[in-house]
């Protein structure tokens, strides 16, 4: 077929009323639509099909042991931080393309801020999930938490595992205000649309009366860039916080001081990566080429290029200090993972993050919607492969070779990883059936017709 | 809680035969019902009506004696008044002793209320390795609390437990054997494992006397009987043949694993390590000449790998090197080739320049003739009563083993024997095979057998006697020099088990109690008492031995050499085609010869060398199965004669070339839920090698072929070394230089701090105030030149410290338990490499990395510096694994304890140390220095206030260790022997370069090469 970018992006000439009414319909049509394409139903019988599969899976790991999984004594931790460390990878797109593209003023973001930011809050779902249920003993998991305890007994705060409880709920918390403020106006929108009652009073109750008001638009304004200043650092600390638990023990292979910009570069590559992943396939599907346009998926390409690349020279830096150190462990495991027994491993790593970010040099493959949704596969597979990569192969030969093992996983690491990704699929699709899943307000703020008053042609 | 009274009043009847005891009215009538019954039962199964009768009657009878009780009725009186020395809770220790192939061995164990939960040596015992202890005797507590063992006397054709009873048998024994006494005891035979007991052998005479036609057959499968008759061929008489390290500058072993796999193990152990000190510049020199690789290879200066057919024309060619009578010599092809000629020349040479300090050792499995050439060799060193000692044998008249059973075997298959008496063993397992038991066993009519379980040889007997283990018997035995050593049981029976001594007093007709049988012995053993004997008895009993009961010593002069047949394999060279390949039966680490199968502990006990688990294998060097076609886990057909076994093979560095070794005692049908059995479905680990052993050649048989049968089998290891990538191999063999640090005795003497200069280590310091530790800081020391890897101490770990048994599958999937393991490193050559060991436990070290990252504190540094394990606060986040350089901590990944929620296993839960916590799922553990042994002595020290003195507190695996390898002390205790031994300039620290700064220091390995051969 025709390249769909191209397709839908007819170029209107009209009034800012016009305008607005075509993106609130457009949008608020994705909801209010009678029949839903096929793609949708089929994505969402699957997705509950693999959040079955986590239930069961969790069930089996509670009632039997972290021992239903591939990890071991030499190898503690296995594809359950593997699974953490990918997912909240891939929560640092929306927080960013919301917070810090907001105040960097690029405007591009409003077309997909929103749906980054539900794609953020529901991949640190996933993600939460791995750190409570990978313990030995789940059940008492909550001691990880700073609570009073009648003996006086509080977590170690020297460990990062500490700090990770705070890092990654800090980020939950601000990232589901963030995303939940922004998205008041617009349920005010639904809501005045509603048609059947029920619909009104639930949207009713989630606009927390909402009226347009001058003086709401301006609080509500304020408290954006407020939320969106604060949400700023969360992105670059909270992947370095989860970057300690590596850097901070000692390790060959983990004990790497460049780990904490290294991971938000990461981060934000497999982040933009998985927003494509859906974005590409649901602008098609609920015909919303006028609002994500075809600069706007570029844009995002641009950005996977320019990540990739840090990415890449991130390698680069590591496998030269553990040459230039002199340090014979730290070589060892990097030579290890080059030509040791997880070879095939590092081969699809630095195939997926350092040879295909750079196809986004060509324009064709920046709008092709069918390349890119490749690409972006790829970058989603190369980015657990890193952690992976990171994880297990440090862990399995480290300082002591008569404890050196091979890691294989199990059936069980398998269904929790798929589950995961069937929770997260299923929330997602949820949301594009009863939530705004574009910033109309927004959007509808950086048409050109919206500044033609103040600043004549945009 | 003790039995020394056996015949206390019983309050509650386990049978009916007891009930009829307690109403003799009501015996005849349930004889006659029974007789009837009997008569049903054996001609094929109850019907239905008929098994609902006796029931019925059963119960009728049981109401009518037992006034209306229905289940056992048990009387708890507490006590009034506590008794006088016992306190709940306190462990009490009791001198007894094990026996393992007809030698005892002296030990003490340690009961709680009064259950043994733990066997250490007996220090005082004169014949032993202090209070070191083998893996077998450490590993034998948990065989008392088997839940396999058996609970019932079986008679063959009866499937009600009624029908056999301890009591039903004393009626049988005396019917039968008072008939068979008319007769003489014609077609009466006894069959026995090996027995030192005084007792036994007393009852023996009088059995013999009684039934003078009856005979007595004795069988072990891994006997010494080789060097029996090889010592009758050199002496004229039989002896036993010790040898004093102590004394000996050059050792040299002929396929002789004298460290580990001989019944003076740990007193050769001790006094092999005591002549190497290199720090007192005291250092012995081992030659190795062996076919598999053993622990005492492993110790070797040098070992050249031999087959164990070529043994003894090696012996024959340094025997007339060392006479000076080269026409004496064999002039087979191998002794040509050059590696072989030079070893032998060098050997020759340093043997003869330390005459006198200098001895030869020759294995159980080399025939007589070998040890008969060794005992010639010992007298032209000079070695008699310096470096060896020869006991006389206390029983020269006895037939060696495998004739005594093929003798049986034809008088059974020939109609002679219609009645069999079987004290232990399982000849039907491991009997040779064209010995035929099985089938000569089937034609006798009335077969008894006293055994553990229902196994092989008891499945076919008539009857079944559950026989009690040592700890539940009184009974007694002489150690290897012959000190009387006496047995005193721990509790009673846990399932109404039977001891040898019991079962031959019930057909000897005897109405003494085992106890006073041995205190007679005991008289018998030091004269008549001159006031009250019970004085010395309490002694002796206290004791576990007799002093000055060794045998008689003597130093006959051997006679000259008889001419010697070589084979033609013997005069051949070592490079052989496939058809005359050699398979060698060794004793295996975990089985020894199959009566161990059933031990969880023994069974995931990583061998010392293969480092594998829960099997055997085929061991085969990496060139030999190069030259065969052969990978690492090909499962290949082992074909002798017409026999052929099916076994997995293993690439095995420094196995002598176009020689397989095979490890005996695995492969059961009938052994139990750990070690197979075949009526529950239970795989047995590893395969059954015995069918390839014959009466002929039992242990090294010749002419083998071999062929791939395309199928591969996953063989779990502990360590995966031969599967590994060139990349990591070649990584590995740098680490291991520094992890295990050596020298030899020439480069320490030149530069004694070389492990200093082995590694580059940056200045370090800490940025903060390091912690200092004013009252105790406890610290071990671990020498490996000392360190033989026997594995000592990894079981007396996994004892102490109720550590769990996880089973093949999870093995395989490292997830082993062993808080100390030994790693094991190859060097050099992989066809005669060098090998050594490291201990690693935790290393408790004082910048711990694993603490830091706990996220909830769980574990954390104890003011006197160990490095503790809060299990109640552990969440299970295994980050402290992840972080520990050293890799011992360990995770619980599932409930481990999950089977004693089966009624039939809670009895394990009795063997649990009580003052060790026993772990959850999910939580981590590791090696905590013993704690519960520190504070045990602490709180005495206190209690005495007086401190504590150095060598007072005993770590569970430095107790164990027959060499000594371990210390454990006060590192702030200038004058203790561990801080001595940090401060040696052999003292290094694993992986030092991090800093953590460990507790535990090892000392680097010296060996000792001579210079023509290094």
């Amino acid at each position: 077929m025709d390249t769909a970018i191209d397709k839908d992006e007819t170029p209107q000439k009209s009034t800012a009323a016009a305008v607005f009414q075509r993106v609130t319909e457009t949008v608020s049509g994705v909801v209010e639509r009678r029949t839903w394409p096929k793609a949708w139903y089929i994505a969402f019988a699957i997705s509950c099909c693999l959040v079955v599969l986590l239930g069961i899976s969790l069930w089996h790991l509670f009632f039997t042991g972290i021992g239903i999984w591939g990890t071991n004594n030499t190898e503690g931790w296995g594809w359950a931080i593997v699974n953490f460390v990918f997912w909240v990878g891939i929560g640092h797109a929306g927080t960013l393309i919301s917070a810090i593209l907001f105040l960097m003023r690029q405007t591009w973001r409003t077309s997909i801020n929103r749906s980054a930011e539900a794609m953020t809050i529901f991949a640190v779902m996933c993600a939460g999930i791995f750190p409570l249920i990978h313990v030995g003993r789940p059940w008492v998991v909550y001691w990880m938490f700073p609570l009073p305890y009648d003996m006086d007994i509080w977590p170690q705060f020297r460990s990062p595992l500490m700090w990770d409880v705070f890092a990654v709920s800090t980020y939950f918390t601000v990232s589901l205000l963030f995303w939940y403020m922004g998205m008041v106006p617009d349920l005010g929108t639904f809501r005045d649309r509603a048609k059947s009652k029920i619909k009104a009073v639930v949207f009713g109750v989630l606009s927390f009366g909402w009226r347009g008001s001058a003086k709401q638009w301006h609080r509500y304004e304020r408290a954006y860039l407020l939320l969106a200043a604060l949400a700023t650092p969360l992105v670059l600390s909270v992947h370095s916080v989860v970057s300690f638990d590596f850097a901070v023990s000692q390790q060959p292979g983990w004990h790497t001081p460049i780990f904490p910009p290294y991971f938000v570069a990461g981060a934000i590559y497999s982040g933009f990566g998985m927003v494509l992943t859906l974005l590409v396939p649901a602008r098609y599907l609920f015909g919303l080429g006028d609002i994500i346009k075809k600069s706007h998926i570029e844009a995002m390409c641009k950005v996977l290029l320019l990540t990739g690349s840090l990415v890449a020279f991130s390698y680069m830096t590591e496998f030269f200090i553990a040459w230039y150190s002199g340090n014979p462990y730290e070589g060892f495991t990097f030579f290890n993972r080059v030509f040791g027994p997880f070879q095939w491993a590092w081969g699809i790593m630095a195939f997926c993050n350092v040879v295909v970010p750079h196809f986004f040099w060509f324009k064709k493959c920046r709008t092709n919607p069918w390349i890119i949704m490749g690409l972006v596969l790829l970058v989603n597979v190369g980015m657990w492969f890193e952690r992976f990569i990171i994880i297990v192969s440090s862990l399995t030969r480290e300082f002591v070779p008569a404890t050196w093992d091979y890691f294989v996983p199990t059936f069980w690491d398998a269904a929790t990883f798929l589950g995961t990704i069937g929770m997260f699929l299923f929330l997602f699709l949820l949301f594009l059936r009863y939530l705004p899943m574009i910033a109309m307000s927004e959007v509808k703020a950086a048409t050109p017709e919206a500044h033609a008053d103040h600043h004549g042609t945009h | 809680m003790s039995s020394l009274d056996r015949n206390q009043t019983q309050t509650y009847w386990r049978s009916l035969d007891d009930l009829a005891d307690a109403a003799p009215e009501l015996k005849k009538i349930i004889d006659d019902e029974l007789a009837r019954d009997g008569e049903a039962a054996g001609d094929g199964p109850l019907s239905r009506r008929r098994f609902m009768q006796i029931m019925g009657a059963s119960l009728a009878f049981a109401s009518m004696a037992g006034a209306g009780c229905r289940w056992e009725k048990e009387e708890i009186i507490p006590l009034g008044k506590r008794p006088d020395n016992y306190i709940p809770g306190k462990p009490k220790f009791y001198a007894t002793a094990m026996e393992l192939g007809g030698v005892a061995t002296g030990l003490v164990a340690t009961a709680y209320d009064g259950r043994p939960t733990k066997i250490e040596g007996n220090p005082q015992h004169p014949s032993q390795g202090g209070g070191a202890t083998t893996g077998f005797a450490q590993a034998s507590v948990l065989n008392l609390y088997d839940p396999d063992r058996s609970r019932h006397f079986v008679r063959k054709g009866g499937t009600l437990p009624l029908d056999a009873s301890w009591k039903s048998f004393q009626r049988f024994a005396a019917e039968h054997f008072s008939k068979l006494a008319q007769s003489g005891g014609r077609g009466l035979r006894f069959l026995s494992e090996a027995q030192s007991s005084p007792t036994v052998r007393a009852l023996r005479a009088e059995i013999l006397a009684r039934f003078p036609q009856a005979q007595w057959h004795e069988y072990e499968p891994l006997s010494r009987d080789n060097e029996r008759e090889g010592t009758r061929q050199a002496f004229g008489a039989p002896m036993r043949v010790a040898l004093n390290l102590t004394q000996a500058k050059v050792i040299a072993a002929f396929d002789s694993d004298f460290l580990i796999h001989h019944p003076a193990a740990l007193k050769n152990a001790r006094d092999f390590a005591r002549g190497r000190r290199p720090d007192d510049k005291v250092m012995n020199r081992l030659y190795c000449i062996e076919s598999a690789f053993t622990a005492t290879g492993s110790a070797a200066d040098h070992r050249l790998p031999l087959r164990s057919d070529l043994v003894l024309p090696f012996l024959l060619a340094l025997e007339a090197r060392l006479a000076r009578n080269p026409g004496a010599s064999p002039k087979g092809a191998f002794l040509a080739e050059p590696e072989v000629a030079k070893f032998l020349k060098v050997l020759a040479s340093d043997l003869l320049h330390n005459r006198g300090k200098a001895v030869v050792t020759v294995g159980p499995r080399q025939p007589a003739t070998a040890h008969a050439a060794a005992a010639r060799i010992n007298a032209l060193l000079a070695a008699a009563g310096r470096t060896v000692v020869y006991y006389v044998d206390e029983d020269p008249e006895r037939v060696p083993h495998t004739a005594d059973i093929t003798r049986l075997c034809r008088d059974a298959g020939a109609g002679k024997v219609h009645t069999l008496v079987i004290l232990g063993g399982n000849p039907v397992f491991n009997a040779p095979v064209d010995a035929g038991f099985k089938n000569a066993l089937a034609k006798i009519e009335t077969s008894i057998h006293l055994s553990d379980n229902v196994d092989e040889t008891s499945s076919v007997c008539t009857w079944h006697i559950p026989r009690a283990h040592y700890l539940e018997a009184w009974g007694d035995g002489r150690a290897f020099d012959g000190t009387y050593t006496l047995r005193q049981p721990i509790l009673e029976p846990l399932w109404g088990a039977r001891s040898d001594i019991e079962v031959l007093a019930a057909i000897a007709g005897k109405t003494e109690t085992p106890q006073e049988l041995v205190r007679k012995t005991l008289d018998t053993v030091l004269g008549p008492a001159t006031i009250d004997g019970t004085l010395r008895w309490r002694k002796a009993i206290h004791d576990g031995f007799v002093p000055n009961t060794a045998f008689a010593t003597t130093t006959k002069a051997p006679g000259p050499a008889p001419a010697v047949r070589l084979t033609a394999s013997q005069n051949a060279g070592t490079r052989r085609a496939n058809g005359d390949l050699e398979v060698v039966l060794v004793p295996s680490t975990a089985t020894f010869d199959g009566r161990f199968a059933n031990n969880g502990w023994l069974q995931e006990m990583p061998d010392f060398m293969t480092k594998l688990t829960w099997d055997n294998a085929a061991l085969m060097s990496p060139k030999t199965a190069a030259a065969l076609g052969i990978h690492d886990e090909d499962v290949i057909t082992i074909k002798s004669g017409g026999r052929t076994v099916d076994a997995a093979v293993y690439l095995m560095p420094g196995q002598a070339p176009f020689s397989i070794a095979l490890a005996v005692g695995y492969g059961r049908t009938h052994a139990g839920y750990v070690g197979g059995l075949a009526s529950a479905g239970i795989d047995p680990p590893g395969v059954d090698v015995y069918p390839l052993s014959t009466t002929k050649s039992p242990h090294i048989i010749g002419g083998i072929s071999v062929s791939r049968t395309g199928r591969t089998y996953k063989l779990v290891g502990t360590q995966d070394h031969w599967k590994m990538d060139k990349l990591g191999m070649a990584e590995r063999e740098e680490r291991a230089a520094l992890l295990i640090r050596e020298a030899t005795l020439k480069e320490f003497k030149q530069t004694p701090n070389f492990v200093d200069h082995m590694m580059h280590v940056p200045g370090h310091g800490s940025l903060w105030q390091e912690i200092k530790y004013d009252g105790h800081k406890w610290g071990m020391a671990t020498d490996l030149a000392a360190c033989i890897g026997c594995n000592s101490c990894t079981l007396a770990c996994q004892a102490e410290n109720n550590v769990p048994v996880v089973g093949k599958d999870r093995v395989a999937m490292e997830r082993e338990m062993h808080w100390l393991r030994i790693d094991r490193y190859f060097r050099g050559d992989p066809e005669n490499p060098t090998v050594a060991y490291q201990p690693v436990g935790c290393q408790q070290c004082e910048n711990a990395p694993c603490e830091s990252v706990c996220p909830v504190g769980a574990t954390v540094h104890s003011s006197e510096g160990l490095n503790d394990m809060t299990y109640n606060r552990c969440v299970g986040t295994r980050y402290c694994a992840n972080n520990c350089p050293y890799k011992v901590r360990r995770f619980n990944f599932f409930n481990y304890r999950e089977f004693l929620d089966n009624p039939k296993n809670k009895v394990t839960s009795l063997q649990y140390n009580p003052e060790v916590t026993v772990r959850s799922r999910g939580v981590m553990e590791k090696c905590t220095f013993c704690v519960q042994r520190i504070q045990a002595v602490k709180i005495a020290s206190k209690n005495d206030k007086r401190p504590i003195r150095d060598g007072e507190i005993v770590t569970a695996c430095q107790q164990a260790c027959p060499t000594d390898a371990i210390v454990f002390g006060d590192l702030n205790d200038e004058h203790s022997r561990v801080r001595k031994l940090h401060e040696s300039p052999r003292a290094y620290a694993m992986l030092e370069v991090l800093y953590t700064r460990p507790r535990n220091n090892y000392l680097a390995r010296i060996r000792n090469p001579h210079e023509d051969l290094s």
